[in-house]
């Protein structure tokens, strides 16, 4: 009735108040209304009309609610909390719950950068180690280098020549065989490109294929190629034909670009879409060697979820199976839920402050002792609770080289006052300030500038610190002019492979131009041991192990590093996921075919 | 009509090429070198070398600076940094993907600021008024970052309404990815005929239009009750009253409408601050749009990525504005006539 009158209220000739040639009718004149139209009091409504629209309101929000109620969730098939609050069947009678072949990575960046084994450097290395495999694994459990590829290898007492024995059986997901000539082909041009980690090949002076089955390395130099081959970066073994026998280097680089893949691993590029949530899924590749018996995940995909919290809930409600980053409050709320695990490993990443040896005040050996003396390791670790572990040198735990006794790291303030006024420093001394760099954003490292900067207080100093984006801090670390260098250098620094090596080379090896160097030493004792401990690695591990000792006193004695601490790696996963082991030397890599998906 | 149309279009023409050129400082004033960071730690001095030739980095500056606007014109914004891919091509893609949510937003703003403005003008004074001023008040002052961890923590973890996060169920991902045309989930949807995917991506796109609707519903409210009120003191108005004619009609035949002005000159405003709500609101609900990018790009400081970010906001905010300004006179035709 009301929608009647309404019709003929409109455009019935009515004149119109601004243009009455128009023939809109918005502002038209109205006429007079009929009679049930007719109000007694409309300045001055009585209370029901409110209450009426309120009760309008309530109506409409609970229609949402109800609505939303129904609609679906992304709670997977299996091992996800009731939806919509319906109990959980648990007796036992009940229909056992399906086992959910698909394992969800949550990455808290975009996963691939690159695609190409040769050069790949990135964060892709997650999923590259199920796609591609190298010849040999490092086991971070025995602390051993086990077959892949290669079943087995020997080197020759200098450790220059190196003759691994090949798998038979073993087809690239191109469907061409994997056998010596393709292994020898694929490692020449990762060597050759040089990009990425490429570099690790830089021992090797000629490849040999031998036959079908054995790969011949002549090393120009001594090398420990056991370990280099198991390297989380650039050791691939992939098909160099993949976009055609002969189609050239261009070839085969568009056609890594175009998301596909030629490896031997258990699983192979589904799909991969640049920018999108779900970007990267893989699909298990039938023919694999190892064989698909028992049960396995027949699809891995990759979701990228950068928020921590999301990250969290996605977990809890079941949309992801694993988490590869989390604040240590998030894992220490998650820990008690029965439906997640929660799995604690120490990595192979440290933090290293190197204090600037060559100019600014820390150039006085007694102030950068003093420096060094400052820092309490101990405290910092225990304030950021299980994220980390203090650290006793610069090889962390389950490398060569790892020595729990070293002596003279640690939180001595007396002694570092003592120093300071060895040379007119110190408390009742001359005033001094020292700058520190970090990566803004880091709250881990903000943690250990601002335990610092109150240690040095108490001893007369001022810490300058200036949290700057990676690439300003690198490159005012690099700057040729040395007074714009900072005095103390903070990063986090891991290695390529399960060796030391890169530290001390990258680190504390003398450098023309300062790249790594960023504590800017020189020592020709400590060159000449870094240069020969390679060698020593391919020769005599245990006469190394002792070497890397010898180094690192060294380096804590001169206060050349401090290393506050070892991150210990915290990932929570589906507590229906079997058979997961953290093994630092692939930092981010979740080998889904070793893990047994659950209901 | 055309010569409001042509002003207008040379204005946002001088500030687009305003904006441009500021991008082209952006790239030049981040800190750190950008051949370093697209060529990765361990270059050598040779690929540096080249890089920088391929980058334009070894020509003169002002040189540098009409090469980037005469690219950008041409539809060349340069290779980002962290995805390798063509910057324009990523930065549409992730642009429609949240038009998308904003819509939606703006949409929830409207149909919930409105009639709550309407609400408080039309009980000035009274419960309905105080419930409305109160709640506007709330929406417009809350951290949107709190409210959006507290729906997710209510509404996904706890009552299970609605998903976590994500644009659509990780079972639909295949029928989502072979979907995608518009980067715009629902239109995808329709285009493709797929009922679940469109319910699916609607449940995922309810949350975050919510938590970026908040201080638009909160604006608009204010907006409308101020706007009603002044108009219903006005002739054409009280005229309607006279003719006894029920409150309700009046505001919503002859009140409502003139009201709107301030409301569609907010609208381009709230437009251009719900975009760059997404920088967080996409974060936490882990949508691939254009804040998430934005994100990603400061964080890898990807100076092609941020400028063409940059000016990609600016241009969809030159064109909302201009929307806008096209809008207002069919709404209110005694702009219309002032305009003559």
């Amino acid at each position: 009735m009301t929608g009647g009158s309404r019709q003929g209220a409109r455009g019935r000739g009515a004149p119109n108040l601004y243009d009455p040639a128009r023939k809109r009718t918005w502002s038209t004149v109205p006429r007079r209304p009929k009679e049930e139209e007719i109000v007694v009091d409309h300045r001055q409504p009585p209370g029901p009309p409110w209450i009426r629209t309120a009760a309008l309101f309530v109506v409409a929000a609970l229609a949402f609610a109800a609505c939303g109620g129904s609609t679906p969730t992304t709670a997977p098939a299996t091992s996800s909390p009731p939806a919509s609050g319906a109990p959980q069947p648990s007796s036992p009678a009940a229909t056992p719950a399906p086992v959910d072949t698909t394992f969800t990575y949550a990455n808290h960046t975009q996963i691939v950068t690159d695609l190409d084994p040769a050069t790949s450097y990135s964060n892709e290395v997650c999923a590259m180690h199920d796609i591609y495999e190298t010849l040999t694994r490092y086991d971070a459990v025995t602390n051993k280098v086990m077959p892949a590829l290669a079943r087995a290898w020997t080197s020759s007492a200098d450790g220059t020549t190196w003759t691994f024995t090949l798998r038979s059986g073993v087809t690239f997901h191109t469907g061409r065989a994997m056998d010596a000539a393709a292994a020898k082909a694929a490692i020449e041009r990762t060597k050759t490109l040089g990009q990425g980690a490429g570099y690790i090949w830089g021992a090797v002076k000629t490849i040999e294929a031998k036959d079908p089955q054995t790969l011949v390395f002549t090393l120009e130099y001594p090398a420990p190629l056991d370990l280099i081959a198991s390297a989380n970066y650039a050791a691939y073994v992939y098909d160099t034909d993949a976009a055609g026998p002969g189609a050239g280097e261009d070839a085969l680089v568009a056609w890594f670009k175009t998301g596909k893949d030629a490896g031997t691993g258990p699983y192979t590029i589904a799909s991969w879409k640049a920018g999108e949530e779900f970007e990267l899924t893989l699909d298990q590749y039938a023919d694999y060697w190892g064989g698909w018996d028992g049960v396995h995940y027949t699809k891995v995909v990759y979701r990228v979820v950068p928020e921590v919290t999301t990250a969290a809930q996605l977990l809890q409600s079941g949309d992801v199976s694993y988490v590869d980053r989390l604040t240590p409050q998030l894992v220490g709320s998650l820990k008690d839920n029965p439906d997640l695990q929660v799995v604690e490993t120490p990595s192979f990443q440290n933090v290293v402050a190197l204090l600037n040896t060559k100019s600014g005040p820390l150039a006085d050996p007694n102030v950068r002792k003093a420096v060094a003396k400052s820092f309490d390791t101990i405290g910092i670790a225990s304030a950021l609770g299980g994220s980390v572990a203090p650290a006793t040198g610069v090889i962390p735990r389950g490398l060569i080289g790892y020595s729990d006794s070293l002596t003279g790291a640690g939180l001595d303030l007396e002694g570092a006052a003592a120093l300071l006024a060895k040379s007119g420093f110190g408390p009742g001394g001359k005033p001094l300030t020292i700058s520190v760099t970090i990566v803004s954003g880091d709250t881990d490292l903000s943690l250990i500038t601002t335990s610092l900067k109150s240690n040095l207080a108490k001893l007369n100093i001022t810490l300058d610190v200036q949290p700057l984006q990676w690439q300003a801090q690198w490159d005012r670390a690099k700057s040729a002019d040395v007074a714009k260098r900072q005095d103390v250098f903070l990063m986090y620094w891991w290695p390529d492979y399960a060796d030391p090596f890169s530290w001390f080379f990258s680190l504390f090896h003398s450098e023309e131009t300062p790249n790594f160097n960023l504590a800017y030493y020189s020592s020709t004792t400590l060159d000449a041991e870094i240069d020969g401990i390679q060698a020593l690695t391919a020769t005599n591990r245990d006469q190394a192990a002792a070497e890397y000792v010898k180094m690192e006193q060294q380096l804590i004695d001169e206060a050349v590093v401090v290393v506050p601490y070892v991150q210990n790696y915290q990932r929570v996963l589906q507590a229906s996921v079997g058979g997961f082991v953290d093994n630092p030397a692939y930092a981010t890599v979740v080998f889904a075919y070793d893990l047994t998906p659950g209901p | 009509m055309r010569r409001i149309l042509v002003r207008r279009g040379l204005q946002s023409l001088l500030v687009a090429l305003g904006v441009g050129l500021l991008a082209f400082l952006i790239t030049r004033l981040l800190p750190g070198d950008a051949a370093a960071t697209w060529a990765g730690p361990r270059a050598s001095a040779e690929e540096l070398a080249r890089v920088r030739l391929q980058l334009g980095l070894d020509r003169p500056l002002p040189e540098q600076a009409f090469r980037y606007i005469t690219d950008l014109v041409s539809g060349n914004w340069g290779i980002s940094i962290h995805t390798r891919q063509p910057v324009l091509s990523d930065v549409s893609g992730r642009f429609m993907t949240s038009l998308e949510l904003v819509t939606i937003a703006l949409l929830i703003a409207a149909l919930i600021g409105i009639p709550l403005g309407v609400l408080a003008a039309r009980w000035k004074g009274r419960p309905p008024d105080w419930f409305a001023g109160l709640t506007s008040s709330v929406l417009a002052s809350v951290p949107i970052f709190w409210l959006g961890l507290l729906l997710q923590l209510l509404i996904a973890t706890e009552l299970k309404w609605l998903p976590v996060a994500g644009r659509w169920d990780r079972t639909l991902n295949e029928v989502a990815v072979a979907a995608t045309r518009t980067h715009m989930v629902l239109v995808d949807a329709l285009f493709a005929g797929n009922g679940a995917l469109f319910v699916s991506g609607l449940s995922h796109l309810v949350m975050p239009a919510l938590v970026i609707a908040a201080y638009p519903i909160g604006l608009f409210a204010r907006l409308t009750r101020a706007g009603l009120l002044e108009t219903m003191g006005e002739e054409h108005v009280r005229m309607a009253r006279a003719t006894g004619y029920t409150e309700r009609a009046i505001i919503w035949r002859f009140a409502l409408r003139p009201s709107m002005g301030p409301v569609l000159s907010a609208l381009a405003l709230v437009f251009g601050f719900a975009l760059g709500n997404t920088f967080l609101v996409e974060n936490l609900f882990n949508f691939q749009g254009l804040g998430s990018y934005a994100v990603d790009s400061i964080a890898a400081l990807d100076a092609p990525a941020i400028a063409g970010t940059t000016i990609f906001v600016a241009l969809a905010y030159l064109a909302a504005n201009l929307v806008v300004d096209l809008a207002r006179p069919v709404m209110d035709p005694r702009l219309r006539d002032a305009g003559r």
